[in-house]
């Protein structure tokens, strides 16, 4: 299929009216969702996949789509009017959004999200087209070497994604690939750890395994402190934007996008690094610069423009390369899975035409969110009275009836409950769990290429630098390790210095008031 | 941050589960051919290194527990669980046991409801009415969209069949 042949079948795709209100269903769904506190994208995206099943592959997919930015936008909303970032890249949002909605200026803070996302998503999305098929058509050259270096590279992102130690990061990935060989093996088809139970003789269901992971701790969390809602609503204000400020504040929001596109194609990094490295570059080279942490609205548009250009550009590693960029597009390889479709460069040969279709629909659902981003910014009010004892069941009662929905089987919803509890427990103890699931969905990519490659040369390791683009990814990792060390070392000096100064700090006010 | 007790304890914890799976798990649980030609290709072969992964990232976290500078005293985080919490917790987790069996037994429809109406009376049962509403009325609504449009076939149990 030719490029216009394959552009003009996605055009045919999206034009279906399907296509349009799957995608607004799926943006309506992530803003509301994202809005809610307590819920996150991740969570929305994870228990909108059930629901997808039914649908064409190309209206599943762009329902999680719509979800997943829709998401992304939703969780400035509570960041902006209750200080309560509905998604962890929000909180740079919240620095000044929520002292604008202090003055009165909810309304102009939430609009400036809303264009500043839009805007940022657009380019983001531009930057997924240009270099998607680029990268997939060099991944043409890849053999299973190849794929083995550059899921080890890969596996680096383990680092972005570990939270406070990297040791436990790396646990926690451990654990996951010990999962992913549950099952018959590949080779001989011998069992692995199926108990001489069948129903573990195809492996532990990797949507009963995510949505166990990430929606069962927050019920648990919710069990253990039932607690109401805090944090009152401010009231919008005039809602909408001056020509003006949005001229003002373009620069900034040019540059985030920049920034999120940037850092979105690298695997690992993910929205919150890019809202905050956004802010803080406006912040740098603002004339308002003291106005930053008070309620300067260019603030927002700028963690808002770093926080959604990732959006578009974590798909670039995952449509090109099969490589989930962040843990929410780790999830929506899922829907490509229910759809027998494998992300990756063979995709762009055999279903070209949904691959375009996803790049238009991405476009649309730039405008899309505007739209209904602006109906959002008004009735937030009455999502945030959902109360938490009810919002939480419902989630429960989603999750059985989701994962049962995936194979029709009643030992998944089993899985997802131990799932859950191995959830909880790795939050308990500080055990991050997004690098259990990527190494979850890595592993038996990386284990099948390592032996496949070692069968094609008997056995002989050279195959593993057998090119450039083996070098290339060795050397690739090698300095994501020496980044990672150098990044964990200062860290480490740093926490201890903090600790040193605040007990220096303890044992100067003991003397003062002793 | 954790105590250091609690990160000494995790890590002696890790090492004990890489030692089990490797003393235990891998040679009993994964069949191998008996004779494979390479090493590399055996299905033992890559649990056996995530085994020994794990055994030195349990000592790396034993060592840095031991070793490292602990927060100060009164700024780690506890892991420490209240007696209500703790039992509301372990009610959550004999609930989710129990409906994990009642799906096959009473549907899975019924079972939603029970478990969303339990959910609420474990967490204070507040506004216990607009819930149970929202127990029999979401439940319905997934199993018609589940079994009507999507074509699952939802377990109906033995007693009560919805059509």
């Amino acid at each position: 299929m030719s490029f216009f042949e394959a552009l003009a079948a996605g055009f045919g795709l999206v034009a279906q009216w399907e296509s349009l209100f799957f995608l607004a269903l799926g943006i309506a769904v992530g803003v509301f969702a994202g809005a809610i506190p307590g819920m996150s994208a991740t969570m929305a995206v994870a228990l909108t996949l059930p629901f997808t099943f039914a649908l064409d592959p190309i209206f599943g997919i762009l329902l999680l789509l719509g979800v997943y930015k829709g998401g992304i936008f939703g969780g400035s909303i509570p960041a902006i009017l209750i200080r309560t970032p509905g998604t962890p890249a929000s909180s740079a949002t919240a620095l000044d959004g929520y002292p604008m909605a202090e003055q009165g200026k909810a309304g102009k803070a939430l609009g400036m999200a809303l264009y500043a996302s839009c805007i940022a998503d657009f380019v983001s999305n531009i930057a997924l087209i240009v270099f998607a098929g680029w990268l997939a058509q060099f991944a043409m050259n890849f053999g299973p070497p190849e794929f083995f270096t550059l899921i080890v590279f890969s596996l680096t992102i383990i680092a972005g994604v570990s939270g406070d130690s990297l040791t436990k990061g790396i646990v926690s990935a451990v654990i996951g690939l010990l999962l992913a060989t549950v099952g018959l093996d590949l080779i001989f088809g011998t069992n692995r750890f199926t108990f001489g139970n069948a129903n573990l003789m195809g492996g532990l269901n990797f949507i009963a395994v995510l949505i166990g992971l990430f929606a069962l701790p927050e019920i648990f969390a919710h069990v253990r402190l039932p607690r109401e809602r805090d944090g009152k609503v401010r009231g919008l204000g005039h809602v909408g934007v001056a020509f003006d400020e949005l001229k003002r504040c373009f620069k900034s929001i040019f540059r985030g996008s920049l920034i999120g596109v940037f850092m979105g194609s690298i695997p690992g990094i993910g929205a919150a690094p890019s809202a905050f490295l956004s802010y803080s570059e406006a912040r740098r080279t603002s004339p308002n610069q003291a106005n930053f942490g008070k309620g300067e609205i260019e603030g927002v548009a700028a963690a808002e423009a770093g926080n959604n250009g990732v959006a578009g550009a974590t798909l670039i590693p995952l449509l090109s390369l099969g490589i989930p960029g962040d843990v929410i597009t780790a999830i929506i390889i899922g829907a490509f899975m229910v759809h027998d479709l494998q992300p990756g460069p063979m995709l762009f040969q055999t279903h070209a035409d949904i691959i375009y279709a996803l790049f238009i629909g991405l476009i649309v659902s730039s405008v899309l969110l505007f739209f209904i981003g602006s109906v959002a910014i008004r009735g937030f009010r009455y999502v945030a009275d959902i109360p938490p004892n009810l919002l939480f069941p419902s989630v429960l009662v989603l999750c059985i009836f989701g994962v049962y929905a995936v194979n029709n089987s009643a030992f998944d919803v089993g899985v997802m409950f131990a799932m859950g509890l191995l959830g909880y427990a790795m939050v308990l103890l500080r055990f991050p769990p997004a690098p259990f699931l990527i190494a979850f969905i890595l592993g038996p990519l990386l284990e099948n290429n390592f032996r496949q490659s070692l069968l094609m040369s008997q056995g002989a390791p050279e195959i593993f630098t057998r090119g450039p683009i083996t070098w290339t990814f060795w050397a690739l990792t090698l300095l994501a390790l020496a980044f990672i060390i150098r990044t964990t070392v200062s860290n480490a000096r740093l926490k201890r210095r903090l600790r040193e100064e605040s007990r220096r700090h303890g044992e100067g006010q003991d003397e003062a008031t002793g | 941050m954790l105590s250091r007790r609690d990160e000494t304890l995790i890590g002696l914890g890790i090492m004990a589960l890489a030692v089990f799976l490797l003393a235990y798990m891998v040679p009993n649980w994964i069949v191998a051919p008996r004779s494979v030609r390479l090493i590399f290709l055996s299905p033992m072969f890559w649990p056996n290194i995530l085994g020994w992964v794990l055994l030195v990232l349990g000592g790396l976290l034993t060592l840095r527990a031991l070793l490292g500078t602990a927060p100060p005293e009164g700024q780690a985080d506890s892991l420490a669980i209240s007696g209500p919490e703790g039992l509301r917790l372990v009610v959550m987790t004999a609930m989710l046991v129990v409906i994990f069996f009642a799906i096959p037994v009473l549907g899975m429809v019924w079972t939603s409801m029970l478990a969303f109406v339990a959910t609420v009376l474990l967490t204070g049962g507040k506004r216990l009415v607009l819930g149970v509403l929202v127990a029999v009325v979401l439940p319905l609504a997934l199993y018609f969209f589940f079994s009507k449009v999507a074509g699952v076939s939802i377990p109906q149990g033995d007693f009560v069949r919805l059509p």
